[in-house]
């Protein structure tokens, strides 16, 4: 086991060998002990729970893939699937256009951009929780905001119970969702767009490229790195987000908005761990896929 | 640049006077495409305080966008009992602490990682890359069968512990950009004037990082005070209830309502705006740096 310094010159003016090792090891032994014992060994304890028929106040037997058949075996099970999936892909998509939309409206010389950017970055700011609750008193049938002004300004007469309604209940969680999740792809874009080269514009218009042409591949390519880290990291955030679901419509109405977090905690809720387990480890594998694409994505843009 | 502006400025200059229109139009379109997305921006925000503000049975029965009569009997009601404001203590006292403990551990470990070369060094930066995407939905099963083994579930110190799952990878992670930008060669003049390596770690590191650790303090502190999915899972008493916590309990009461929970959504978010807005030099640069959800 070698240890030194990233530059060895001066390595010897610092004690050198056993001692800095001890050194370095110490400072970071509390964190990885605190990450391997709350992080790591939960994650795997998760996986042996969900083949076993684990019930609060059991330490459960090994059941094989009884969970995984019993759940394929529900209508929830299916919604979930569905609804996690059509959460993630529409509000990536909606926030991909609106962040990279308004990024490139305020990366534009305006006069005021700061106030702008500042105040689009608010839902970002707003504890979930607090925008999620607000959100559901906006969509209420009668005294919410949205159909008030909807019928004030005589865009629509009747009155829609937006999250109790099948037809609209999804869409209702998405756009709040994407309200309160697209300032982090805003940002992230705008400071993608800052630190694209000049030269490289200034390179495209010599070659006569139109503003159309310099966007597509002066432009995009430039911020397209940055663009693949926040689509993977917004949909590892996205699948397994709670709040949104559970404060809007705790899945309902009849499964409309079920996603996979809120299917595990009815599980738990109703005792039956090894089932809830077995919901989040059905997951597992797409979501292995994108952290591990994730984590070498920033691994690499760290070197 | 690829922007509205450019299309019209890019137009050829002998043509001055449609150019410039080109170019006002463009401006025009980008300030109207601005303001209605600040509006949209604002409105949810505005909906929670105006609600908050109106007199109890006006939110149903005279629906407004302006509160007809401004009354403070939301926040009375809502603070009546005491019981919110002991939740809001709660989520003080857990985040606060989880802030501490947090900000020192991980400094330690990200000064570590950034200074000296080591065996596992890379597996150790993996690893907290990992568990900072770990989702807390994957981990709360697991998470609340270990508390309860080591009894410290339905308490404060099991929330401060479980809180550690998320803020401890972030931090690590965040501060390791921090330090890298310290200069070593300063540390190593501290050590010259007889600073210990722990001396310059703690004289010269962390001060030269303060806007870092800035950073990442209050995106622990508000990572710690928005987290409801642990905290509905561990905690079953009152007495332990977060803020989150208490305001989800008011939903699901068959009434929903509305003014005290707009107060509460109110007290327990404007501050973290305020700080918003105090802090988002630093906050916005960390975000875009190290990534973080908020």
């Amino acid at each position: 086991m070698t240890i030194a310094t990233q530059n060895s010159a001066p390595r010897r003016r610092f004690g050198g060998g056993f001692k800095l090792k001890l050194f370095a090891y110490a400072l970071v032994a509390p964190v990885v002990l605190l990450i391997l014992g709350l992080v790591a060994y939960p994650f795997l304890f998760a996986i042996w729970v969900s083949f076993t028929d684990m019930v609060i106040g059991s330490t459960g037997n090994f059941i094989g893939f009884k969970n995984f058949e019993y759940l394929a075996g529900t209508a929830t099970f299916w919604a979930a699937i569905r609804n996690t999936i059509t959460i993630v892909l529409v509000s990536d998509v909606l926030k991909l256009l609106i962040g990279l939309g308004l990024a490139l409206l305020v990366h534009q010389n305006l006069p005021g951009r700061g106030i702008f950017r500042s105040f689009l970055m608010l839902p970002w700011a707003m504890p979930a929780f607090v925008a999620f609750l607000t959100w559901r008193v906006l969509y209420q049938p009668i005294g919410g905001g949205i159909n008030l002004i909807l019928n004030q300004t005589g865009l629509y007469a009747g009155t829609v119970d937006w999250l109790g309604t099948r037809n609209t209940a999804m869409a209702s969680v998405i756009i709040a969702s994407v309200w309160r999740g697209f300032p982090f792809w805003f940002i992230s874009i705008l400071a993608a767009l800052q630190s694209v080269p000049k030269e490289l514009y200034e390179a495209a218009i010599v070659d006569g490229a139109n503003t159309w042409q310099r966007f597509w591949n002066v432009t995009i390519p430039s911020i397209l790195p940055v663009i693949i880290v926040t689509t993977l990291l917004s949909s590892i955030w996205t699948a397994n987000g709670f709040e949104h679901v559970w404060l809007l419509t705790a899945g309902g109405p009849s499964d409309a908005t079920m996603v996979f977090p809120v299917l595990a905690f009815f599980g738990m809720q109703t005792q039956r761990i090894g089932e809830a387990a077995a919901v989040s480890v059905y997951m597992l594998p797409v979501l292995a896929i994108l952290v591990i694409f994730a984590t070498s994505l920033m691994m690499r843009r760290e070197e | 640049m690829a922007s509205l502006a450019e299309i019209a400025s890019a137009a050829p200059t002998n043509a001055g006077a449609s150019a410039r229109r080109r170019f006002l139009i463009a401006r025009l379109l980008s300030y109207a495409a601005l303001i209605v997305a600040v509006i949209l921006v604002l409105f949810p925000v505005y909906w929670m305080l105006a609600t908050s503000l109106k007199l109890p049975r006006d939110i149903l029965r005279v629906p407004s966008l302006w509160p007809s009569r401004f009354s403070l009997a939301n926040f009375e009601k809502l603070l009546a009992d005491g019981q919110f404001l002991l939740s809001i203590r709660n989520s003080f006292i857990v985040a606060s602490t989880v802030t501490v403990i947090s900000v020192i551990i991980s400094s330690f470990a990200a000064y570590s990682m950034v200074r000296f070369r080591y065996r596992f060094r890379g597996v150790i930066g993996r690893l907290i890359l990992f568990a900072y995407l770990t989702p807390g939905s994957l981990l709360f099963i697991p998470l609340s069968i270990v508390m309860a083994q080591l009894k410290l579930g339905n308490s404060l110190q099991g929330l401060i512990l479980v809180y550690l799952t998320f803020s401890l990878p972030l931090s690590t992670w965040l501060l390791q950009g921090y330090f890298r930008g310290v200069p070593r060669e300063l540390e190593e003049q501290g050590m010259i004037d007889g600073l210990t390596r722990f001396g310059a770690l703690l004289r010269i590191t962390l001060p030269l990082s303060a806007p870092g650790l800035a950073a990442v303090a209050i995106f622990t502190f508000t990572g710690a005070w928005n987290e409801l999915l642990f905290a509905l899972v561990l905690t079953t008493s009152e007495s332990v209830r977060t803020a989150p916590l208490a305001l989800n309990y008011l939903i699901t009461s068959d009434v929903l309502p509305w003014g005290p929970l707009m107060a509460g959504a109110a007290i327990s978010s404007v501050p973290l705006m305020i700080l918003y807005f105090v802090a988002q030099r630093f906050m916005v640069a960390g975000m875009t740096e190290g990534s973080v959800k908020g």
